[in-house]
Parts: structure tokens; sequence; C-alpha cells
């Protein structure tokens, strides 16, 4: 039994079968790359593994209990969940980060010194902070909900085209920073190759499982 | 000083101005004819019932009877709210009412003990008229929130949901939108309370000062009357915001779209 495991899981919109009997074990420290054609259901799982409200059979257990109603807020405080959305929010960089701190869930596991270490290394300056987060350029707000995501200090991520927008320097030091922890399990839902080059499992939807 | 009593002749000139949003409605194609004329039906119906109805209550002054009075107002008015903000009663309709009973009741009670002094707190004059002004001024920003909140949720919703992958409680989530909604609701009563006497004259003061009251006193009891309304209106709106965010959404967490009548 992994650190997450799906079983049979079955997908179909407006009565269309899109993704059939799918199972997935995954053990902690793994890094799983997650491809396939668009419309797939890829961003499904994720959404399904976080309770964001879709219609599927199946199982999905995290660290071997079943994910449902009763324990669905336990999982989100422990699956740090990172959508291809960047629309996140409204005002500015530091009020958001603020915000994500005052969580009951945040309080105590993250601390506010490691935000501008985080945003270094992901190279975004301080003075970030002071911007409205919508002005921001697509490549900064995938790496502020990164900064994010990082600081939450869970060991499971879900990352979903979390690079789509970023030049090849910043791709290769993202899926850095995920990959080499031997601690983290990380699904990564992305068409770059660098997610693909690291990957120590990948699993093809289309059809094919490498 | 004493009031004139409006004459048949004189309510036949009132509604002859009608004629003017009809003729625009009609050269402009505007389609409002019909709805004017069955508004106005409606109103002048509606209003000949409650008059002889609160002759009677008036007449009548007891205080379970105005009681009942004021909670079908409630009742009434928190369908109206639901159905006006485009949401099924189903799930909402008992709690909100209770909510606003509550509010309602305490306020209109806290306004005839301690601000008017009254000696019988039902008296028919007083907690059926100013029950009604509260609760009529409130409405719209009940409304307004209801509204805004869910039509927010629905257009933001991956807002929400990256503050749950967050690991935010939904309370926490849902926080920046019961912000913005409760601020949305309360800018039209902010904006009364800012220009009254000099943009307008409110209904009730100029009422008073119609029906032969000093102008002084009218204006006590209007600054009395707006500082309860807009109590009123901001406990409402965050109550009825509150069963919202308590009856609209599901175990995980996930807005009940089904709730909406146009989902």
């Amino acid at each position: 039994m992994g650190i997450l495991d799906i079983r049979d899981l079955s997908i179909s919109y407006d009565g269309k079968s899109v993704l059939s009997e799918f199972d997935l074990s995954v053990s902690k420290g793994e890094k799983i790359l997650i491809k396939g054609r668009s419309g797939i259901g890829k961003s499904t799982i994720f959404r399904l593994i976080m309770g964001f409200g879709i219609q599927a059979s199946g199982e999905i257990l995290l660290a071997g209990i079943p994910i449902d109603a009763d324990n669905i807020w336990d999982v989100r405080k422990k699956v740090a969940y990172v959508s291809q959305d960047t629309d996140i929010t409204e005002g500015k960089v530091s009020e958001l980060i603020d915000e994500v701190l005052s969580f009951k869930a945040n309080r105590l596991n993250i601390s506010k010194e490691n935000v501008e270490a985080i945003m270094s290394d992901l190279s975004l300056s301080h003075r970030i902070l002071n911007k409205e987060y919508t002005r921001l350029s697509g490549g900064e707000k995938q790496r502020i909900a990164l900064v994010l995501a990082l600081l939450s200090g869970k060991d499971v991520f879900l990352l979903d085209e979390v690079t789509a927008e970023l030049d090849v320097t910043l791709k290769q030091k993202v899926v850095s920073m995920f990959f080499d922890n031997p601690q983290w399990t990380v699904l990564s839902i992305s068409h770059d190759r660098e997610w693909e080059e690291k990957a120590t499992n990948i699993i093809d939807l289309s059809g094919k499982v490498n | 000083m004493e009031s004139y009593d409006i004459s048949l002749e004189g309510m036949f000139f009132s509604f002859f101005l009608l004629l003017i949003p009809i003729l625009i409605s009609y050269y402009m194609g505007l389609k409002l004819i019909s709805p004017t004329i069955e508004s106005a039906l409606r109103m002048v119906l509606q209003l000949l019932f409650v008059g002889f109805f609160l002759t009677f209550v008036f007449d009548l002054n007891n205080a379970l009877l105005n009681i009942a009075w004021v909670l079908v107002m409630i009742f009434v008015a928190s369908h109206t709210v639901l159905k006006s903000a485009e949401l099924r009663a189903g799930r909402l309709l008992p709690m909100l009412t209770f909510f606003m009973v509550v509010t309602n009741l305490t306020m209109l009670l806290y306004f005839n003990r301690f601000i008017i002094d009254l000696n019988n707190l039902f008296d028919a004059r007083y907690f059926i008229p100013i029950g009604g002004m509260v609760l009529g001024n409130s409405l719209r920003a009940n409304i307004i929130g209801m509204e805004n909140f869910c039509n927010d949720i629905r257009r933001n919703e991956n807002r929400y949901l990256f503050r749950l992958s967050m690991g935010a409680e939904k309370t926490e989530a849902l926080a920046p939108y019961l912000r913005k909604s409760v601020g949305v609701a309360l800018k039209p009563t902010l904006a009364n309370m800012a220009t009254i006497g000099i943009v307008f004259l409110p209904g009730m003061m100029t009422g008073q000062i119609l029906a032969g009251a000093s102008p002084l006193v009218a204006i006590e009891y209007q600054i009395a009357i707006m500082i309860t309304i807009f109590v009123t209106t901001i406990v409402n709106v965050l109550l009825g915001l509150l069963v919202l965010m308590h009856r609209g959404f599901d175990e995980y967490g996930m807005f009940r779209k089904e709730m909406m009548r146009n989902s």
C-alpha cells in the first residue's frame, strides 16, 4: 500500500466515459509524471483527490484511508494542490501570502521568514510583494502559487501544468526543487520535458504506462 | 398644523402621472407597459388591503396580533430575499426566517423600549410601521449581499478552491467572499445615510411633517430610525450570508449550484 492509492477509478463527462478502471499506487517519495491528451481526465484525478466535486466511481486512499466527506478537510491539510488556473486572488501579493499564512492549518507549519527565501529560489524579487497579483505575468503568478505550496510544509504535491509559462531555466529549477527532495511525493501533470527527464514513473493516460 | 387628505380627484391626478412612463415605454419600445400597469395595480390592491387591515389592527391593538403580523412580514421578506437573489427557498428559508425574526424583533423591541421609551412595546402604531420600515430597508441589502456572494463564488470558484488547497477551512476560504459581499450590500445604505436631508428627504420624515409633526421631532425619529435600519441591515446581511455559507455548501465544502434558480 502506497501513500496514495487510486483503485478502479472511472470518470465520465455527460455520459461519455473518459477514464475507465484506472489504478495507481504511489509510494512515499515517488515522483510521477501524468501525461495524456487534453480532456482525458488528468486534472480531474487531482480534483477528485482534493474532493472538488467531481462525479466518479472507484476509490482513492491517502495513507491507506479512503478519502471521503469525513476526512477530506484533513486530506487538504496534508496534500498541496497547485492548479493550472492562476486566477487565485485580487489585491496585493503580500496580502495573499498573509492570508494563506493566517489559516489555522498553516499557523504552526509556516514561518514567514521562509517566504523570501523560497521566493528567491524561484527568482522572484521581494518587490513583487507590493504588486497587484492580477497585474503579474502568467509565469510570476505560477511561481507565487508554487511559493505558497512550498511554504505549506506538506509532503504530497499535486502539480497541474505549473511550469507551462516559465522559461527553460526556471522550469529546470522548479522540477529540481520538487524532485530533489526524497521525502516529498510529487504527482505532476505536464507537457514539459523537464519533468519527463527526472520523473521516476510516467503514467500516460492515453493508454501507455511506462 | 393640520394634514390634508387626498381627494379622489387628487388620486386621479396621481394616477394620471403614470401616463408618462407608459408613453415613454410605448415610444421607446421598452416593453414596460404591462409591467407598469400590473405593478401599479398590485400596489393599489396591496395598499388597500393593508390600509383596511391596519385600521382593524390599530383599533384592536392586540399584542399577539401585532407580533403575528410582523412575523408574517418577516416571512414574506425572507422569501422575497431568496426569490430576488435567484435562490431556491428549500434549504435556506427556515434558517433565514429564524435569524431575521430574531434580529428584527430584537431591534424593534430595543427601539421601542430604549429609544422612544414606549409603555406598550407592542403598540401597533409603532411596532408595525417601524418594523416594516426597518425590514423593508434592509431587504435590498440582503438581496444584493446574497446575489453578490453566489455570483462571486460561481465566477471565481478557483479562488475558493485554491484556498481549500492551501489548507483553509470553509469559513477561512469563504472570508474574502463574505467581506466583499457585506461591503457591496451595505453601500446603498451607507450612501443613503450620508446624503440624507441634503439629496433627499426620507419617507418617514416627510410623512411626519405632512401629518403635522415639528420638523425637529421628525429629525429625531429619522436619525434614530436610520441608525436602527443600518444596524439591522448589517446584522441581517451578515446572518443571511452565514446561512448561505452553512446551508449552501455540501459536506466536501462545494457550493450547491443546484440551489440557484438559474443553475
